[in-house]
């Protein structure tokens, strides 16, 4: 609550000073956007950078940022738009509801002729090919898959008796989440991958789905314990940080990862949520991959700030790669104990 | 065809073939062949259970006899199939994968066992008022997420409560026993009150308190984030291993089968030394009779409710320890395995029919059979199919089984 | 005198077994064409059982059905209806929120096109009421009518269906005196179109005066078939029991007394059409029988009294203190006791052992804190079933698995533990044989001597005034007057009970 108030209130006072700046400079810059969901702790993150970012940059040119929440309805977030129009925002950074109804919200901004970034939820390449003024920003999500399966090869890498068995190749577990979720698909795909890649031969023990909740793939990895044996066990991927900690939980029922290096799986989980950072710290798992909220959010809001002001948009005007120039991919980063950049 | 031979007789074949498992076992267990893990253990249960089994019923001198025909054995055989099913896919188990046969397999499946126990301990006095409560699952959830959301470490960096201090560990616990029990009473209040069909009106309160549950979630600073960093004490509740070590390789039991046990004992005799179980029997049985008998069904089923989601508390308090962690997830769909497991352990879902041991079978049955497609790797879909098949006989059988009169 | 032709059904030498009862030894039954036969037997005396053979519920494990000079087998109610033969159950179960003409064809809708053909059916409905003499209009719901018109109902289908053989179990046991009038007029011209009747019944009067044959069951054993008109009530009842009976009711000795335990002031209904002003005193010591058709609201009037339903006005004194039952508890707490008319739906816990059942409205005083003492459960049950003469083979049999009459004397049992002063016995030997009858007669007098009270609801003219110290005549929710023992006679009560019935529409 109190963050919420003090954004408010930061933005209250920009506005009075954007005000007084206007009367002098008529230089300021007031950018509208809709997040789809204000209550999804992901989008939280990205809110309080793209907030952070707009108030760095009031130096030059006074920037106001407003935020709306859509309540995860649509219908909702196209009157939120009709309203910044009519408001005449220099810019719009849109978190879509539905990605496929992204079109509307381009045409509108199109006809008054306003820039559009959107962010998290990616529109078709068509829709945004229709408007020269839109972008896009967000994660490669088989990125996700790819650096938590680099996490685990460079711990084999550091860790050569981590191969119990000393052949060469990694027997993993796989916790997998929902069945058909993208996010699913993705990471359990390229995480091998890039094991393979970095020269191991990944050997699945066992894979399973246990809907990116602790207490299923604590279950789950309970039997596989009793069924394999933890000492075949050399590493367990998992498709979140919450099914990794479950995977955690059931390998201290045999005393596995409770501190003995010589009982030791290392375990790879993708969010970095808190209580996977503090199992990071507790040597618990050996690492996570982090949505980079914080970086997507500043890139947005600098997209929004050069197109507003009329500039191009590129890497020296806002210090991110532009993907045909339409895209800024943001790399997810690892987490791990010797990366302490969490 | 048929056979018949001394009720003296077929207990002498019980106490000497279970003599001649506990010594296969014995001789078994000091050849030390590795490969069959722990059967010989196991061999010795079985083998001493038959004996003593032939034994004391010899002891009784029950005059009579045993018939063998096409007949008994028909009946038998519908009357253990899931059983029996559930013998041979243990068996095609331990050929499949050897490993199975470990004691801590075996305490393994007790452990998973004990908080679904619980849960359909709870859930059969719904089914016994030939109702049903669609709220059990959530409720889990909901205890889940209060206890673990106060039961965090000092130095977790995302506690719930970030002002909260470190509460004494039976605080929580009743917090969120007593949560369920408020919904308990609101599911029985709409049942009693209004003669809802418990269908309808645990479905109402199941969305609901998904609802609340979420919202208490969403409470920043905590923002939906799966609560972790539980405190060692809170989590030794689930995690406790007793007698660990008292031999060399004994994993321990885990402190869940003990809770369970007690719990198990605990309504055994609600169900069958109280006035309010052989009411909710009656009620049941006939729940107009029961008005006419002077039975007070307001309060019995305000009480039944009410009991139930207190059980439902204490799994989802468990669960949240064992696991050492919660999120507004956790539970979902808790109600239908432990209604299942219900039916399968013989509680008729007309109402007025179940017991307790019934249910331990059932649940255990359940459990082995999940367990055991897991451990040869059995997809997940599969599984599913396999659950659902089970479920399904098991009615059929028992159905027939009435129907036969 | 009729002729009597060749056999339409001969069952011959049926047995059924079930687990630890033989409940058929050895049965047969011939039926001829258009005759009423009347099956007759004590409850338990196996003709239910037979019955159910015969209508393809129970598959005997011996003998065979012959129809038509061929043996059939016979595997399901469908089939059996496919042979022709239909059954009028006791009880009966419309579907009662779809029309009267939706019941009555209920599974075979005349169609067209493959839509159903209201019409037709409407038209086809109208002309079988009128063919029975019903006036009863085939759209009213199924749920809106009296236990007579829906078993007319059922006759009707049976007819359409085509049905040689129609069973028919117990069919007066719900109707008034007019009703059965009217039920007889239509086995009259059934019987004449040939139509086969199996008619059971306990009601000897109605046996003798429609039935042209009568076969006699005891234990499930076959006792022999009899030209009707040869046979007499005695006749009959020591064929039954294998036993003289000469007396139907006991020996009662001694008064009421003066002391007034229940007083009944003005007592109505919130329900217009039900009970309105009663009024009445019950002595210590006094059977009180309540006179009335089916529909006087009796019934309501007493579940009133025992705080089943609401009460709008009126007083009533127990003991001289007020009294007004919120709910069975709080009359149960009063030391009223309320045995229902319908004793399956309403009394016993059919899954539930004869132990739960005797001691179930007793509960609390085997209680401490709420825990049960099993022994002392047991031991009161026991005697209780003991006294009662209750026969079953042990306190763990389940009380579905006993004969109408020992469910009666269990659910007795069951209020005579908790020590009530007035027993209220809503038809009280409803569906009971004789010699299970005689003892609840004597279980009452038993109560009476010991200073209770009864307050009895009955429909058979001669249970009312052979038990009755005083009668209370209802009709249509009203007390159309007392009648002291003595004074009474059946046409005496049937005058009062129809008092209001000049503008009541016949029941058929």
């Amino acid at each position: 609550m109190e963050r919420k108030f003090s954004c408010k209130f930061v933005c209250l006072v920009l506005l009075m000073i954007g005000i007084f700046a206007n009367a002098a400079f008529s230089k300021d810059m007031k950018i509208g956007s809709c997040i789809y969901r204000f209550n999804d702790a992901f989008m939280l993150r990205f809110r309080t950078a793209m907030t952070i970012e707009a108030l760095k940059n009031s130096d030059e040119s006074v920037t106001e940022i407003e935020i709306a929440d859509s309540q995860n309805d649509q219908v909702i977030q196209n009157k939120q738009v009709d309203d910044f129009i009519a408001e005449k925002v220099d810019a719009l950074i849109i978190n879509p509801v539905n990605r496929m109804e992204s079109m509307a919200i381009i045409e509108k901004a199109k006809a008054a002729n306003i820039p559009v970034v959107f962010i998290n939820r990616e529109p078709t390449r068509e829709m945004l090919d229709s408007y020269d003024k839109a972008w896009y920003v967000g994660a490669r999500a088989e990125e996700s898959g790819i650096q938590s399966g680099q996490i685990m090869a460079e711990y084999f890498q550091a860790n050569p008796d981590a191969d119990k068995n000393h052949d060469g190749k990694i027997q993993f577990i796989m916790l997998k989440g929902e069945n058909g979720h993208q996010d699913m698909i993705l990471r359990s795909k390229y995480s091998v991958e890039a094991i393979h890649a970095m020269g191991f031969e990944p050997v699945e023990l066992a894979s399973a789905i246990a809907n990116w909740d602790k207490l299923q793939a604590m279950n789950i990895m309970n039997g596989f314990v009793m069924s394999i044996g933890p000492e075949n066990i050399e590493a367990v991927i998992s498709n979140n940080d919450e099914m990794a900690l479950g995977a955690v939980e059931a390998l201290k029922l045999v005393d596995y990862n409770s501190g003995d290096p010589e009982q030791f799986i290392p375990i790879v989980g993708v969010d970095a949520n808190a209580a996977a950072l503090e199992a990071l710290i507790n040597g618990e798992i050996i690492g996570t991959v982090l949505n980079d909220a914080d970086n997507q959010g500043i890139a947005a809001v600098k997209i929004a700030m050069a197109a507003a002001s009329g500039k191009p948009v590129n890497k020296d005007t806002i210090g991110y790669d532009v993907m045909d120039g339409k895209y800024v991919w943001i790399p997810y980063r690892k987490v791990t104990r010797s990366e302490r950049n969490y | 065809m048929a056979k018949v031979i001394s009720r003296a007789k077929y207990d002498k074949f019980f106490s000497i073939a279970g003599i001649a498992l506990l010594i296969l076992g014995v001789i078994l267990y000091f050849s030390g062949i590795r490969k069959i893990f722990d059967l010989p253990i196991f061999l010795i249960l079985i083998g001493a259970c038959v004996a003593a089994k032939g034994l004391i019923s010899s002891s009784k001198k029950t005059a009579g006899e045993v018939v063998f025909s096409g007949k008994t054995f028909g009946e038998f055989l519908t009357n253990n199939a899931i059983l029996l099913a559930m013998l041979v896919l243990v068996v095609v188990i331990c050929i499949l994968q050897p490993r199975f046969m470990q004691v801590r397999v075996a305490l393994d499946i007790l452990t998973q066992s004990s908080t679904k126990l619980i849960m359909a301990l709870g859930i059969c006095f719904t089914l016994l008022i030939a109702g049903t409560d669609l709220s059990a699952g959530r409720m889990v959830g909901l205890a889940a997420v209060i206890s673990a959301s106060m039961m965090q470490t000092a130095t977790y960096a995302n506690r719930f409560f970030p002002d909260l201090p470190q509460v004494e560990v039976w605080i929580p616990i009743l917090a969120a026993i007593a949560a369920c029990m408020i919904f308990g009473a609101l599911n029985g209040f709409l049942v009693a009150k209004y003669d809802m069909h418990p269908f309808i009106a645990t479905l109402a309160v199941q969305v609901i308190i998904y609802g609340t549950c979420s919202l208490y979630f969403d409470m920043p600073p905590n923002n939906s984030q799966p609560i972790g960093g539980i405190r060692p004490d809170f989590s030794a509740l689930g995690q406790m291993r007793l007698l660990s070590g008292i031999w060399k390789g004994f994993p321990g039991i885990s402190i869940l089968i003990p809770i369970a046990l007690v719990i198990c004992v605990i309504i055994w005799f609600v169900l069958n030394k109280t006035v309010f179980g052989k009411n909710v029997y009656a009620i049941g049985g006939n729940r107009e009779a029961a008005v006419v008998a002077g039975i007070n069904v307001f309060r019995n089923i305000m009480g039944i409710f009410i009991l139930a989601s207190c059980l439902y508390g204490v799994a989802g308090v468990l669960e949240a320890a064992r696991t050492a962690g919660a999120t507004n997830n956790y539970g979902n769909g808790y109600e239908l395995d432990a209604i299942a497991a219900c039916v399968v352990g013989g509680v008729s879902l007309n109402g007025g029919i179940g017991k307790v041991g019934g249910i331990v079978m059932g649940v255990l049955i359940f459990t082995i059979i999940q367990y055991g497609l897991q451990f040869i790797n059995v997809s997940p879909m599969w599984q599913q199919v396999i659950k659902g098949v089970i479920i399904a006989v098991a009615v059929a059988i028992d159905l027939t089984k009435y129907r036969r009169k | 005198m009729r002729i009597l032709g060749e056999y339409i059904l001969e069952m011959k030498n049926i047995t059924k077994t079930f687990p630890g009862v033989k409940a058929l030894d050895n049965v047969q039954l011939n039926v001829r064409p258009g005759t009423v036969h009347a099956l007759m037997g004590e409850n338990g005396a196996g003709k239910s059982t037979l019955m159910k053979c015969l209508f393809g519920i129970y598959k005997p494990d011996a003998g065979e059905i012959i129809l038509n000079g061929k043996p059939v087998v016979i595997r399901s109610a469908r089939d059996a209806m496919d042979h022709g033969i239909a059954m009028i159950h006791q009880e009966l179960h419309p579907i009662r929120f779809r029309s009267v003409m939706e019941n009555v064809y209920l599974g075979r809708f005349p169609g067209k096109f493959g839509f159903v053909d209201h019409k037709a059916m409407y038209d086809k409905t109208k002309a079988l009421f009128q063919d029975l003499e019903l006036d009863v209009d085939p759209l009213a719901l199924a749920g809106e009518q009296s236990a007579a018109i829906l078993q007319m109902m059922e006759i009707a289908r049976a007819v359409d269906m085509g049905a040689k053989i129609i069973i028919m179990d117990e069919p007066t046991s719900s109707l008034s005196d007019r009703e059965v009038e009217h039920l007889f007029k239509i086995i009259n011209r059934l019987r004449s179109q040939g139509v086969a009747m199996i008619y059971i019944s306990h009601k000897m009067k109605e046996i003798l005066q429609i039935a042209d044959e009568v076969s006699i069951m005891r234990d499930g054993q076959y006792v022999g078939t009899w030209d009707a008109k040869n046979l007499t009530t005695e006749e009959i009842i020591r064929q039954m029991v294998g036993r003289e009976m000469t007396n139907q009711f006991p020996e009662r000795t001694g008064k009421p007394q003066d002391e007034v335990v229940l007083k009944v002031s003005h007592l109505s209904s919130p329900l217009k059409n039900s009970f309105q002003d009663v009024s009445f005193e019950l002595h210590k010591g006094e059977i009180l029988g309540i006179g009335g058709l089916v529909g006087a609201q009796r019934t309501e009037f007493v579940e009133a009294l025992f705080g089943l339903r609401g009460i709008e006005s009126g007083e009533i004194q127990k003991d001289s203190n007020r009294y007004r039952a919120l709910s069975p508890r709080d009359a149960k707490s009063h030391g009223l006791a309320l045995l229902t008319e319908e004793r399956r739906a309403t009394g016993i816990f059919g899954i539930l052992p004869i132990l739960e059942n005797t001691v179930i409205a007793n509960q609390h005083k085997y209680a401490h804190m709420g825990i049960l003492n099993d022994s002392k459960r047991r031991v009161d049950a026991d005697a209780a079933c003991k006294e009662l003469n209750v026969k079953t083979p042990s306190l763990e049999t389940l009380i579905q698995d006993l004969s109408g009459g020992n469910q009666q004397k269990v659910l007795i049992a069951r209020w005579l533990l908790t020590n009530s002063d007035i027993l209220i016995l809503d038809e009280p030997t409803r569906g009971i044989d004789v010699g299970a009858k005689y003892e609840i007669y004597n279980i009452m007098l038993g109560q009476i001597k010991q200073g209770k009270s009864i307050i009895m609801i009955s429909s058979e003219m001669p249970e009312l005034m052979g038990m009755s110290d005083r009668i209370m005549v209802m009709c249509e929710g009203r007390v159309t007057g007392f009648l002291n023992k003595g004074e009474y006679t059946q046409e005496k009560i049937m005058e009062l009970a129809t008092q209001f019935a000049a503008h009541k529409k016949p029941a058929a």
